[in-house]
């Protein structure tokens, strides 16, 4: 009970943590993109 | 921990960290700044927003301050189950929205409204019903922002709810004004980032500091049968059934997630949605844990007052940098979400009301930059305002909710359904606010006969939610056997049971009868029937310099005269 509780407390921001490192990670992309294509990021 | 107060900022304090907020976000949008914005970047960027700012975009507006709180109440109020009744079905209004938002943007490509859509398909009267009902949900979501800043300002520090209304809704229309939707998409990643980055040390950190794990086990003692079952009927049907009910209302009703849909590269909206989804979906129910463990710990909300609960238990068990990282969470996702419907006010004002309605074909890009700016201005006072004095705007909220509840289907079959005509859209929508308000008024006794009546209208109502929500994922065939099969569910179990239930009855009520109305007067006419291929003709970029270089990769652009000559 006690190992169930506490993940399911603490895989939020497990999860959280994963988007986080998507997310920065795709938008780098996103910039590198953006300047080989000579456009603007937004 | 019961008695404690919350910990206290000074002034300066307060203010340092408000400025180092806003000044740092306006900072930020210097660097995306032109001298001469055009008006179709200020609406939706260049329509090729990539998946990481896309992404971020859409997770940060969609959590905004009341996330937190609503989770954290939930967690608090139905136990081990709560955070997940909340922060679960705000992910999949992200979700579901996106099988419908991948053929607005395929019929409009160049769109910046879910307005001009169906203004194509169907004229004004349609057109302006969904723009009513998004600019009335924005300047509530504005408000409710405004108000959240005001009451957090007000219980950390010594200044007034007034001041901290003030200096949240200036914060954010001055970042905003000049470059709007491209400001706002920008600043979303950044507030995204932080907001992230202190809910990943946040929720660890009070859960270790209040005992881990075995005390958390050790508190289940304190909680009701109800609140210790993960499945609990209590916390399904108040809690997570009303919002399931809201799940494609939302997402149709809200004009910033439209934004975001015309605004993403094309190719991109699957994973920005699957992604926002999960991203939304982790932070809110995270810190909708906090609720859970004060719970267990059997601690009371600091005057009664549920909005406390978080600040209360970082402040009880984290030192003060934490709360100070608190208030940097709150403002971060408050300002995000406030940006957004600026930018979603403004959009509209621009293309529904002004390039639609007022200039009839001659926009002029620089008179609708200006009509937008002004909007902004005029929506951020009103706000304040409407903040400050703490009006009570719960009439207001159960007229959009129910709004939102009758376009669902009109709109959705609208872009799928070349029958639908715009008499039938706008008489469906009125005839089912009119029922809406004589259930969930009660104007008409719920009983005998006439309860039947709604009942039967609800069950309706259901199956078209299930039905449409299995059609955006899997296709006609299931949506119509999904849809079915819910409607028998729920005349077999909703009738002489659902109006003890008045809220969802009512709601449910708005949906089927909409659906209902539309259904029979699209089939009773004779008229033509609509070409889809219209739409993308008729729906345009505003801004010449911007017109042709929008055009997707691979596809020949657009000539400017024929998307100005769209504009009809």
């Amino acid at each position: 009970m006690t190992l169930l509780y506490g993940f399911y407390v603490l895989v939020w921001p497990a999860l959280t943590l994963g988007v986080l490192v998507l997310i920065c990670r795709a938008v780098l992309r996103d910039r590198r993109a953006a300047k080989r294509e000579h456009r603007e990021l937004v | 921990m019961n008695s404690a107060s919350l910990h206290q900022f000074s002034t300066l304090t307060v203010i340092l960290l408000m400025l180092a907020f806003y000044g740092g976000t306006y900072l930020l949008t210097l660097g995306i700044r032109k001298k001469k914005e055009d008006a179709d970047a200020f609406m939706v960027s260049n329509h090729r927003i990539g998946f990481g700012i896309g992404a971020a975009s859409m997770t940060a507006t969609w959590i905004w301050a009341a996330s937190f709180y609503a989770a954290a109440t939930s967690g608090y109020t139905y136990g081990v189950s709560g955070p997940i009744h909340y922060g679960l079905w705000g992910a999949l209004m992200i979700l579901f929205i996106y099988p419908f938002g991948r053929r607005f943007r395929k019929l409009a490509p160049n769109a910046h409204t879910l307005g001009e859509l169906i203004h194509a398909r169907h004229g004004s009267s349609s057109q302006l019903i969904l723009a009513l009902s998004n600019v009335l949900g924005s300047v509530i979501s504005l408000m409710v922002n405004f108000t959240a800043a005001g009451a957090l300002v007000s219980v950390l520090s010594p200044l007034s709810f007034q001041a901290g209304v003030i200096i949240a809704g200036v914060g954010v229309l001055l970042y905003t004004l000049w470059s709007g939707f491209r400001a706002s998409v920008m600043t979303d990643f950044a507030q995204l980032v932080a907001l992230m980055a202190i809910a990943v040390v946040i929720i660890p950190a009070v859960f270790f500091a209040m005992g881990g794990p075995s005390e958390l086990v050790a508190g289940l003692d304190n909680l009701t049968v109800e609140q210790a079952d993960f499945f609990s009927m209590d916390a399904i049907l108040h809690q997570g059934a009303p919002f399931f009910v809201a799940v494609l209302a939302y997402a149709i009703g809200n004009q910033t997630i439209s934004q975001r849909l015309f605004a993403v590269n094309e190719e991109h909206i699957k994973p920005t949605f699957l992604t926002a989804t999960v991203g939304y979906g982790a932070i809110v129910i995270g810190l909708g844990m906090i609720g859970l463990m004060a719970l267990t710990l059997g601690i009371e909300p600091l005057n009664g007052d549920m909005n406390n609960l978080i600040p209360q238990m970082v402040s009880g068990y984290l030192p003060p940098v934490f709360i100070a990282l608190f208030f940097i969470l709150v403002i971060g996702s408050l300002s995000s979400t406030a940006d957004s419907d600026l930018s979603a006010l403004s959009a509209i004002m621009m293309a529904d009301v002004y390039g639609k309605n007022l200039a009839r074909g001659k926009a002029n890009p620089q008179r609708m930059l200006l009509v937008g700016r002004l909007t902004m201005i005029v929506a951020t006072a009103v706000g304040i305002v409407f903040a400050s004095f703490s009006l009570d705007i719960l009439v207001m909220l159960v007229f959009v909710g129910a709004l939102w509840g009758a376009i669902v289907f009109p709109v959705i079959a609208s872009c799928f359904w070349d029958r639908i005509t715009n008499a039938a859209f706008t008489t469906s929508v009125l005839v089912a606010m009119v029922m809406f308000c004589l259930a969930r008024f009660e104007w008409l006794p719920l009983d005998g006969a006439t309860g039947l009546l709604f009942e039967l209208l609800a069950s309706i109502g259901g199956g078209v939610i299930i039905g449409l929500m299995a059609f955006g994922f899997l296709g006609r065939a299931m949506g119509f056997l999904a849809g079915g099969l819910a409607l028998l569910a729920m005349l077999v179990f909703a009738t002489g049971f659902l109006r003890e239930y008045t809220v969802l009855l009512a709601s449910l009520t708005a949906y089927g009868t909409s659906t209902l109305v539309c259904v029979v007067m699209s089939l009773a006419s004779r008229q033509e029937r609509f070409d889809f291929a219209t739409i993308g003709e008729r729906v345009g970029d505003y801004d010449q310099a911007h017109a042709e270089p929008a055009a997707a990769p691979g596809q020949a652009a657009a000539p400017t005269s024929a998307t100005l000559a769209g504009q009809r």
